[in-house]
């Protein structure tokens, strides 16, 4: 990890590592990393200054040379020193190995849930909150599916 | 002297008891590289959460109760085991730390528990400790998920002020062979200072950080992630370290139950050539008997 980053330093070369808590979803080399934070849309490359911020339910897109990569990711955080982008989310799903139908049934599952929790409920509110977050990440799934697979 | 039958009945039974934990040893050590495998897969992840959570705690302002704490009257304590036993000292060691911390808060704050493993919620139930939470049926396999619910469920007793203060208790992993009961502070947030010459430099390139929109923010969602992290970290470990444990002890009653049948079978051996030698005796002094008549 060290070695990259001097390299990354020194050579003026950007790296971008997406992180879950299972596994190291992507590391390489990109010459511009987009995602979505905490004030909207940003792109960084190369020498961007250094920042953290949290990472919204969305897209994260690598473009490494002629390639796109594009990742549908949950919320999380989103780093960027010494030449190093990290985005640290929960899920991370490459475009194209994306299960629409998985999707789509996490979508029905949690609309169906939501309507079975009790107004009076006291951790109502929590789980309605936890409910709603899968369904955006279900939608979130499918959107990416639609735009880029 | 037991009995030859006996003997042979004890040897059948010391075999059978070999093939059994042999069995299982087999099947602890595949499940075993398979745990191992993924707490080495999981670590960046909680490396980096690690280090972002003392980059924002230095740079947030200290007021936070989630940082600084607050005067404390109520302490959670999260104990995690596994569901099984048959792991050597694994699950005990988890509980007899829980118990010692217990007492000695116990005489300072009120104090609450939460168990995850049915070890854990056999031992307080047995003791008569009111359990807030119960998370059980999925310690050799966890997911993120269960993490995450475990997690959510801890920063919800900080937040509704059910507890001042969080602590997790659980098996860190070293190797098959050896996994320590660990206490580590999640909530407030205990970030270890750092030292030495690179990581001032490091400070230094922190100055220029900037938080989006406020380091306050960003602490104020990342210490629940950070303590799913902590969390899931620990059922990952704690994982491994059960099949571990369970493959060394497996092992080591195979090895007891082999040396036994081996022990057992000369026995059996002595006692049959006793009494061929006892036979021999008798026929022989039969026929002196006879021959003298």
């Amino acid at each position: 990890m060290a070695e990259d980053r001097q390299q990354g330093g020194g050579g003026r070369v950007l790296f971008c590592r997406i992180i879950t808590p299972e596994k190291l979803v992507y590391d390489g080399e990109a010459n511009l990393v987009m995602a979505r934070i905490a004030d909207g849309d940003i792109g960084v490359m190369v020498d961007h200054a250094p920042l953290v911020s949290s990472a919204e339910i969305g897209d994260v897109r690598v473009r490494e040379g002629e390639e796109l990569h594009v990742f549908a990711t949950s919320d999380g955080f989103f780093k960027v020193a010494e030449n190093l982008v990290q985005v640290l989310v929960e899920e991370a799903v490459a475009a194209d190995e994306i299960d629409t139908d998985a999707a789509g049934n996490q979508v029905e599952e949690a609309e169906r849930e939501l309507s079975e929790v009790s107004e009076g409920d006291e951790d109502g509110e929590r789980k309605r909150a936890e409910i709603d977050r899968k369904r955006r990440m279900g939608e979130n799934l499918l959107r990416v599916a639609g735009n880029y697979a | 002297m037991a009995s030859l039958r006996d003997l042979k009945r004890q040897i059948g039974s010391v075999k059978n008891i070999a093939k059994v934990t042999e069995a299982l040893q087999t099947v602890s050590a595949v499940k075993f590289r398979k745990a191992e495998a993924r707490v080495k897969k999981a670590r960046p992840y909680a490396d980096n959460v690690e280090e972002m959570m003392r980059d924002v705690a230095r740079s947030a302002s200290g007021d936070s109760p989630l940082l600084a704490g607050r005067e404390v009257n109520r302490i959670v304590v999260a104990t995690l085991t596994a569901d099984r036993g048959l792991a050597g000292g694994f699950n005990a060691q988890v509980l007899r730390r829980t118990a010692q911390f217990r007492a000695e808060k116990g005489r300072e704050a009120e104090l609450g528990q939460v168990a995850s493993g049915r070890k854990a919620v056999a031992f307080f139930r047995f003791r008569n400790v009111e359990l807030e939470e119960v998370y059980t049926g999925f310690t050799d396999t966890p997911t993120y998920e269960k993490a995450r619910e475990i997690g959510r469920a801890l920063t919800g007793l900080f937040e509704d002020e059910k507890a001042d203060e969080v602590y997790l208790v659980y098996n860190r992993f070293e190797s098959a062979l050896t996994q320590r009961p660990v206490l580590k502070r999640l909530i407030p947030v205990a970030t270890e200072e750092a030292e030495g010459e690179e990581e001032r430099e490091r400070d230094d390139n922190l100055a220029y950080m900037e938080y989006v929109p406020d380091p306050e923010t960003v602490l104020e969602q990342l210490v629940p992630r950070y303590v799913e992290t902590m969390v899931w970290q620990a059922l990952l470990e704690g994982a491994a370290g059960e099949h571990g444990a369970r493959m060394t002890a497996m092992k080591n009653a195979t090895d007891n139950a082999n040396d036994l049948a081996k022990n057992l079978t000369l026995q059996m051996n002595k006692a049959r050539q006793a009494q061929i030698t006892g036979e021999i005796i008798e026929i022989a002094a039969g026929a002196d008997a006879l021959a003298a008549g």
